[in-house]
């Protein structure tokens, strides 16, 4: 066995070729310190020498120090025969401080110097992608592929840039390569993540990233990419979770802020939502994304001019979140009723991005299709080519032509694109229409004449909360925005806060027959904690979430003074109107004629019971057909059902200037309007499954 | 549902844990868990005082939520991996012991090599860097694994080990060439740190311990030694009560010599190996105690290896001298304390990794001197059957 003397303390007469070059192999053999003391020497003799500066910098990165790593690198590159590879890695590190002109601008120096410089090309590739300049990333990048054909990275990097480009096939068989080349490569694993979520691949998705998590436990981006499918399944909780278990060690990591942020707007915690917004902008102020994410949040607190300035900040920022924040700055004006304003923002989104999906999606309940609108060829083109880029964008742009085609009386297309969208739709998430219906009548069993008689006297008093309940597409929107032009009644919108305590309260319905009144109490009073706060001084708060017609049993026991309006319509043209929506909340029996049926029918059984068991100055029905023939009247009806004086303008509800969040947003803005009563009968042929559903007969 | 202000609580809960208070810690901790869910800070602190309180099964439920729950904080899992390396869980224990240079204190020590670390397959004729870490007595215990990595690699195997270490080293099977940790290795495609080894190569209980001995004596300084203990009566017992002061758990795991008064019996030659600061306690042995002080005479590791090849046993606390006579074969009795380092396991009066060492453990928390008590009788009834 061969033993190499130890190392001779280093001498004074080293030339500074060999120094370096015994700085290199140390630090290539792990050992930072002699490493160090070596590029010190060559730096005591020649200040500023290009070779020791950089690899002073690279050791700063591995040990995570990047600003001064950045610091030795820019110096390292300041000498006149700085070589190409110094430039690359200069560029990597600005991308990774965030620093995308600066990185692109040593790329494409890198390049320059050597244009066989592979790891150049990687750098300035992805450096692209992530500034938004898809096409010329993609040429980098598939040079650099080319290059290294069996390089796990490079194929990795074309990937997300396929993805980006919307060439969703041609970027999963990417992944699926380099994860062949080196299976366990983690940050593949979570990219793939990300795109079987946009495919609505959920289960998959997740795997996935559990995967990238369990390979490299800190991994930002497959933590994020989890949140994301967990967001997508409607479980915001456990996204919130994944976003927290990312801050636990990386707590200024602004994707995960802001992130955190988009599932706390979910949740309806926006104080929360807010403060995480803005240290996502704090920790990386030059993030479109983080900006948007502010936005977002600030709109959700009715905070406007704030919003739109946070959004026009995003929409002026290069990155991946421009082209959304150009869509919600139109999204917001379509929400206050600025109509033009809307249309012009709209129009700038799809300047800038012709085929936004989510442009083209929401700028099609702002008008009334032709039938020669340039828009309908373009989705009918988009569709065609593969080209969208994400399953959310497929279904969008299927609902904008069944909404085009019906617009234009073309039944048949409207049909085959409405089926097309709701069968995507329908394919990302579990839903058992017989055991939701069985639950039903759970609830109706549970909640008998014998438990209210029971528990008389139990609950919290407030008078304050009035609840809209019905089917979606059945008239809450208007309902709501007839009280909430009343002086005294503030509308809250659809709030999640009464499903959040169902969920919370063990097995529903049946453990509330065990409920004291202790339980009752306090149930109601962690529903008040949510809409006191939205009161401003005036008598009633409007909760108009639909669903909440499950629970009229529950609001009955806990909160004894609080009013409830159930919102009737003709059944057929509900369900119509539900199918031909792609809902931004959960909703999950809308999207299958048969399921709708059924699901309504169901619902007809329970509020049957309801109406058998509610007192009548705590429960009342109002229908739809009725408010659209007289509207007067019936105003007049809801106002005295809550105890208030009449006030005029209750009548000129589309007056009111208050945002509306729900895919009714552009019609209560119109004097009401009778084109959408029994309109369901031209389309009556394809209509079968639900109008078996619903024994409804057609001769 | 309570608020709990966890960081009230947790000061006030580290106040009792360092006055060894545990039970009445874990009274504080455990109804604020009840309801099965509550911050993360706690959860920990409960982990901790069940861990010191020996209900292992406890700590790794725990832990291993803690894992789930927050799979990116590493320092869970390095504590994890303690919990399951202790119980003997070899597998996975060995894969999260590969966070133990992911904590606060130690991510500026990783060695960031930047070729990439050995799979653990054939590599005939390629050079492979393998290099020690941490503690002296983690060379001793682990450096057995060299000659498995070479069997298993055919790789040319270069060790990088701590100078020290280096002449004990040189007459140990395995590497085929070795150099001074620092100093510059050749050419090398892969590498291993020495304690990724098990991880790597899927140590399992049963492979140990492997061949014993695997360290050997260096015949010039065992003459030399032989020459200055002949006179001595045996049996010759080697003495070791404290380990390096800096370690975490030191205060656990270490004595003070006056401590060791109650294995004073006539008939027994103690020989103080201690080095370091608490050397110089051999100048005033207990009463009734024949001990000689070697401090000064021993120079390094090679002297402390012939002594231990001479002597007729090791008693010591859990320090690096233990690894050493163990990888020589040389009977060691080792004191430990409840709750001992993972490398101990539990309840077991011997270890796989060193067939000729016993362990004596405390029975309770801190009760030195009902372990102290039991190893006299011992030692007293192998002083009988030697003389």
């Amino acid at each position: 066995m061969a033993r190499k003397p130890s190392a001779p303390a280093p001498s004074q007469d080293l030339s500074i070729e060999e120094a370096l070059s015994r700085a290199y192999a140390h630090w290539n053999a792990g050992q930072a310190d002699q490493a160090e003391l070596f590029c010190q020497r060559v730096l005591a003799v020649w200040p500023g020498q290009a070779d020791a500066l950089h690899l002073m910098g690279v050791m700063a990165h591995a040990y995570g120090n990047l600003d001064l790593a950045l610091q030795h690198l820019r110096l390292a590159c300041q000498a006149p025969r700085a070589p190409a590879v110094y430039f690359s890695n200069l560029a990597e590190m600005c991308r990774q401080k965030g620093l995308l002109s600066e990185g692109e601008r040593a790329g494409r120096r890198a390049v320059a110097l050597d244009n066989n410089l592979v790891a150049g090309w990687n750098n300035l590739g992805i450096i692209l992608q992530e500034a938004g300049k898809l096409d010329e990333s993609l040429s980098c990048l598939e040079r650099v592929v080319a290059l290294q054909q069996n390089s796990p990275e490079a194929h990795n990097n074309l990937a997300n840039t396929c993805k980006r480009l919307g060439r969703l096939d041609r970027a999963e068989g990417y992944y699926a390569k380099a994860l062949s080349l080196n299976p366990n490569y983690a940050e593949a694993h979570s990219n793939l993540a990300n795109l079987l979520n946009d495919r609505g691949r959920l289960d998959e998705a997740a795997a996935e990233a559990r995967r990238a998590i369990d390979l490299n436990p800190q991994m930002a981006d497959a933590y994020i990419n989890l949140a994301a499918v967990e967001s997508s399944r409607y479980r915001f909780t456990e996204a919130l979770r994944w976003l927290d278990a990312l801050l636990v060690f990386a707590p200024m990591h602004a994707g995960g802020l802001a992130a955190r942020a988009q599932s706390l707007i979910r949740l309806e915690r926006l104080p929360e939502a807010l403060e995480s917004a803005k240290r996502a902008v704090e920790n990386a102020p030059e993030s479109s994304d983080a900006h948007n994410t502010v936005g977002q949040v600030l709109q959700a607190l009715s905070r406007f001019d704030e919003a739109l300035e946070a959004f026009d900040r995003a929409a002026s920022l290069p990155g991946l979140a421009t082209e959304n924040a150009l869509v919600n700055r139109a999204i917001l004006f379509m929400e206050n009723g600025r109509k033009d304003e809307a249309r012009a923002a709209f129009d700038r989104a799809l300047d800038s991005f012709p085929r936004s999906a989510q442009a083209l999606f929401n700028r099609s309940d702002l008008k009334t299709f032709a039938e020669n609108d340039p828009d309908i060829r373009t989705i009918e083109d988009m569709l065609l080519d593969g080209g969208t880029r994400s399953l959310a964008d497929s279904q969008a742009l299927h609902f904008t032509l069944g909404k085009a085609y019906l617009d234009v009386g073309n039944s048949d297309r409207a049909f085959y694109h409405l089926n097309e969208g709701n069968r995507l739709k329908r394919s990302t998430f579990h839903f058992d229409i017989g055991a939701t219906t069985e639950w039903m009548r759970r609830i109706a069993k549970v909640f008998s004449p014998a438990l209210f008689k029971s528990c008389r006297g139990v609950g919290a008093p407030s008078s304050l909360p009035v609840f809209i309940v019905g089917i979606p597409r059945s008239g809450t929107t208007l309902i709501e925005q007839i009280l909430a032009s009343h002086s005294q009644v503030l509308g809250g919108g659809e709030l999640s806060q009464l499903q959040r305590i169902v969920d919370g309260i063990g097995v529903y319905p049946e453990d509330v027959v065990k409920f004291d009144k202790t339980v009752w109490e306090r149930i109601g009073r962690d529903y008040l904690a949510r809409v006191e706060p939205l009161a401003q001084g005036r008598l009633h708060v409007v909760d108009k979430m639909p669903a909440n017609f499950l629970h009229a049993g529950l609001i009955r026991l806990a909160l004894p003074n609080a009013r409830i309006i159930h919102c009737r319509r003709d059944p057929v043209d509900t369900c119509l109107s539900c199918y031909t929506k792609l809902f931004t909340a959960e909703q999950l029996f809308t999207y299958d004629l048969a399921e709708l049926g059924r699901f309504h029918v169901a619902y007809q059984k329970l509020m049957a019971h309801w109406r058998k068991v509610l007192p009548k100055d705590r429960f009342i029905e109002v229908d739809y057909e009725a408010v659209v023939d007289d509207l007067e009247g019936e105003a007049k009806r809801l106002i005295d059902f809550l105890g208030l004086p009449w006030e005029e303008s209750c009548l000129n509800f589309h007056e009111n200037r208050r945002t509306i969040r729900t895919a009714s947003v552009n019609q209560v803005r119109r004097p009401i309007y009778k084109s959408s009563m029994g309109r369901w009968k031209a389309h009556a042929r394809h209509l079968e499954p639900l109008l078996t559903a619903l024994g409804v007969d057609l001769t | 549902m309570t608020i709990v202000d966890a960081s009230v609580v947790d000061q006030q809960i580290h106040a009792l844990i360092a006055q060894g208070r545990l039970e009445e810690a874990e009274a504080i901790v455990r109804p604020l868990l009840a309801s099965g869910s509550g911050p993360i800070p706690l959860w920990r602190l409960l982990a901790q005082l069940s861990r010191q309180q020996g209900r292992l099964a406890e700590t790794r439920a725990v832990q291993e939520m803690l894992v789930e729950a927050v799979p990116g904080d590493l320092s869970g899992r390095f504590d994890l991996a303690e919990t399951l390396l202790l119980m003997g869980e070899f597998e996975r224990g060995w894969r999260e012991y590969h966070y133990r240079y992911s904590l606060s204190h130690t991510t500026r020590i990783e060695r960031k090599v930047q070729r990439p670390r050995w799979d653990g397959r054939p590599m005939p004729g390629r050079p492979l860097l393998i290099h020690d870490e941490q503690g002296y007595g983690d060379t001793f215990q682990f450096i057995r694994m060299v000659a498995w990595a070479k069997e298993r690699s055919q790789a040319h195997v270069i060790l990088e080990i701590n100078r020290e270490s280096l002449s004990l080293a040189e007459r140990c099977k395995g590497a085929d060439e070795l150099i001074v940790r620092g100093t510059l290795p050749p050419a090398f495609d892969v590498h291993c740190e020495m304690m990724s080894l098990p991880m790597v190569m899927g140590l399992k209980l049963d492979d140990l311990p492997g061949t014993i001995p695997y360290l050997s004596p260096s015949p010039t300084r065992v003459a030399k030694w032989r020459r200055r203990l002949a006179k001595l009566p045996r049996p010759l017992v080697c003495l070791v009560w404290a380990g390096r002061p800096a370690h975490h758990n030191d205060a656990n795991r270490s004595m003070t010599l006056a401590d060791l008064a109650p294995l004073a019996m006539p008939g027994v030659t103690f020989l103080a190996v201690q080095k370091g600061p608490k050397a110089a306690e051999a100048k005033t042995p207990p009463a009734g105690m024949t001990l000689l002080a070697l401090d000064d005479e021993i120079d390094d590791f090679e002297d402390t290896a012939a002594i231990l090849s001479i002597a007729d046993l090791l008693i010591s606390v859990d320090s690096s001298p233990v690894h050493l006579a163990g990888a020589l074969g040389r009977p060691v009795w080792v004191l430990l304390p409840f709750i001992p380092d993972w490398r101990w396991l539990m309840d077991r009066a011997d270890t796989p990794w060193y067939p000729q060492t016993r362990l004596f453990r405390q029975s309770a928390r801190g009760d030195w001197p009902g372990t102290l008590a039991r190893m006299a009788n011992e030692l007293a009834a192998l002083r009988d059957k030697i003389r």
